[in-house]
């Protein structure tokens, strides 16, 4: 197996929650509690599961655009947990993000040139302001909106052509690996699979490592390699795709997959309906926090919380019942 | 099942403008289509093709600059865009409710689910509010929410998005309408809550003598639940039959790529077909077929006359001049495969 580009260790990332005239702590919103994984260099790592179950807070973490309360983010042997903002700041480089919303996340009073410039800037990459803006126009190219636009602002764009723009920024400081935070949910199905061709042949080129963040699984099952399914801030299942979707462990991820339309009228599946809903992360249940939902959950689901094992080579999962 | 029940709703080339300072957006130009009792018509397309403007123009909730200047929406027998606003208040919620995609903001939120729902019946059954209540009671037990007796006291906030739905189908529901028009009903939600609600809109379908029009964007979703579909593509239908005959022989070129477009649970797809160019802006759209710029099929009769939505076998009609050429290649190239 190829070395690790980027390796989680026990981290967690707690928010408090603040009441009151003097704003005191009464309980905190545990986003991310406890999670270790590794990304593997040239790679890209689904990271699935739905709403505030913490996978975006997992990404900003390991950014440290959020930082966390405990544990390690290993990033090319260097402990980036501890290192002073100054420092992160340069590490970023290696690092970038492209977020979900392509509207709120370019600035709408700067041009598409200076968006996509900043970061040369901060970093230093080039010579002179020409230099940067012609590789500005080498990037808009390489992600298909002309180079003459470089001097429009983001509103003149189409929800898909931003995409680009915030995929541009990404690539402007060659970064090693990128977290795509939903990054093709908000866009119409015939765009998106533009994106997804986009992302797929930029990680080739640039021999790019992605994290690769959604709650689709047909997107997930397309993009990855490996699979890793978020539950109320844990990491229940990691596997090889291949492996994740033809032996599926979890029985939260087996109803997650089941439960996905499949736009083929004579795919016949059995589905696992939940009951319930995603419990608050702020008070999560005892013992694995699936088992109020889960319909194979017995006695020791309510007390003793399960650990993610590796239950084959390769294949994580974190359920008391799973080796069955 | 198809053309089992009576005609229920027939729409024909309904025309809805919307006239901006930057000119009129075609928003809705040329839809046709009809819909019968018992059956589920899916209306599917990406952002801005027009069809929740399809649904607000059937139920006249549009409000200026929205103006439907043209068409007629045959329900049972009479055409609605010739009704005043008082005969429609009357047909609206009781023949005729419609589930909106946010139901966080389609709910009040100062007002206890059980008056949101009890209102409708107190309306149009003249109930008192007693009645009502128990009602709403009945109904939010039918749409699967524990405790319905405490429920009927609690304001949307207290709910979750799934729970709110369900409410909304409620009030839906609450009249008998004979037609209901969900619109994106479950786009806000997530996967295992949006298979709940589809799951109960299914059960409850089972029982319903009237018909559904199911608005949404996701395929998925359509296969689901869908007997007859209707594509649209920039303010009008492009192609519509029953549900089998769209994923496996479509003769439009946007549907074939929409089809071929989409990461696939099912499949293992080498690379996705991805459709060129963007979704034209109903200020601007294109001269022909509006959907000639994206077109791989395109000749050039297609970028100078715009097809009509044409009969090509028994109940299958599509707007496209290249049907033959679309045919030849979706039947080699589609991945539908038997599963």
């Amino acid at each position: 197996m190829t070395e690790a580009l980027l390796q989680v260790k026990n981290l967690v990332k707690f928010f408090p929650i603040k009441r009151g005239v003097f704003r005191k702590t009464v309980g905190w919103i545990k986003a991310v509690d406890d999670i270790s994984f590794e990304v593997y260099k040239g790679e890209t790592v689904g990271l699935v599961g739905e709403s505030g179950c913490g996978k975006t807070t997992t990404a900003l973490t390991i950014l440290r655009l959020e930082e966390p309360l405990k544990g390690q983010i290993i990033f090319e042997g260097k402990d980036l947990s501890k290192i002073k903002k100054s420092e992160m700041r340069k590490e970023r480089k290696n690092m970038q993000i492209i977020f979900q919303d392509p509207y709120s996340s370019l600035d709408p009073r700067m041009k598409v040139k200076d968006i996509i410039a900043e970061g040369m800037l901060t970093h230093n990459l080039f010579k002179n302001t020409r230099e940067r803006y012609k590789r500005v126009g080498e990037l808009l190219e390489r992600v298909g909106i002309p180079a003459e636009y470089m001097d429009r602002f983001s509103h003149e764009f189409s929800g898909g052509q931003r995409q680009r723009i915030g995929i541009a920024r990404a690539l402007a400081l060659e970064p090693k690996i990128i977290m795509c935070d939903e990054a093709v949910s908000a866009l119409d199905v015939s765009i998106r699979s533009q994106i997804i061709n986009l992302l797929k042949d930029l990680q080739e080129e640039y021999n790019l490592t992605y994290l690769f963040i959604a709650h689709d699984l047909s997107v997930i099952k397309y993009i990855s390699d490996r699979v890793i399914v978020m539950y109320l801030g844990k990491i229940i299942e990691i596997a090889d795709k291949r492996e994740f979707f033809s032996n599926t462990l979890h029985p939260y991820a087996q109803a997650l997959i089941s439960a996905v339309p499949v736009p083929n009228p004579d795919y016949k599946k059995e589905r696992i309906i939940l009951s319930g809903d995603v419990p608050s992360p702020a008070d999560p249940p005892a013992g694995c926090r699936f088992h109020p939902r889960c319909a194979k959950a017995r006695k020791i689901c309510a007390e003793v919380e399960p650990e993610l094992k590796e239950v084959k080579e390769g294949h994580f999962c974190a359920c008391h019942f799973c080796a069955e | 099942m198809l053309d089992s029940g009576k005609l229920l709703l027939a729409v024909k080339d309904l025309r809805t403008y919307f006239f901006t300072e930057e000119g009129i957006a075609k928003a809705v130009d040329g839809v046709d289509f009809e819909v019968y009792e018992g059956e589920t018509l899916g209306i599917v397309g990406e952002s801005a093709c027009g069809k929740s403007v399809t649904a607000f123009s059937i139920m006249k909730l549009l409000d200026y600059p929205g103006k439907t200047v043209g068409g007629e929406v045959i329900f049972k027998g009479e055409n609605l865009l010739e009704k005043s606003e008082e005969e429609m208040r009357r047909i609206r919620g009781k023949e005729i409710a419609m589930i909106f995609q946010e139901p966080m903001t389609a709910l009040n939120p100062i007002l206890t689910v059980g008056f949101q729902i009890s209102e409708a019946l107190m309306a149009h059954f003249k109930m008192s509010k007693e009645e009502a209540r128990d009602r709403s009671i009945e109904l939010l037990k039918k749409v699967g929410i524990p405790l319905p007796e405490q429920r009927v006291n609690e304001y949307p906030y207290q709910l979750s998005g799934g729970m709110r739905q369900r409410v909304m189908i409620a009030m839906a529901l609450s009249c008998d309408p004979s037609l209901l028009i969900a619109d994106e009903p479950t786009t806000a939600l997530d996967v295992t809550i949006q298979a709940q609600i589809l799951d109960l809109m299914r059960s409850l379908l089972q029982g319903f003598k009237g018909a559904l029009i199911m608005i949404t964007h996701d395929l998925g979703v359509i296969a689901e639940i869908a007997d007859r579909i209707a594509v649209m593509y920039a303010g009008k239908v492009v192609e519509y039959t029953d549900k089998r005959t769209i994923f496996y022989y479509p003769l439009h070129p946007y549907t074939f790529g929409l089809l071929t477009s989409i990461p696939r649970l099912d499949l293992e797809l080498p690379r996705l077909n991805a459709i060129p160019g963007v979704v034209p802006d109903p200020l601007h759209f294109p001269a022909g077929c509006k959907f000639n710029p994206r077109c791989r099929f395109v000749t050039e009769r297609c970028k100078e006359e715009e097809p009509s939505l044409v009969k090509v076998e028994e109940g299958h009609s599509v707007r496209c001049w290249n049907v033959e050429r679309v045919s030849k290649e979706a039947k080699e190239g589609l991945l539908v495969g038997e599963v």
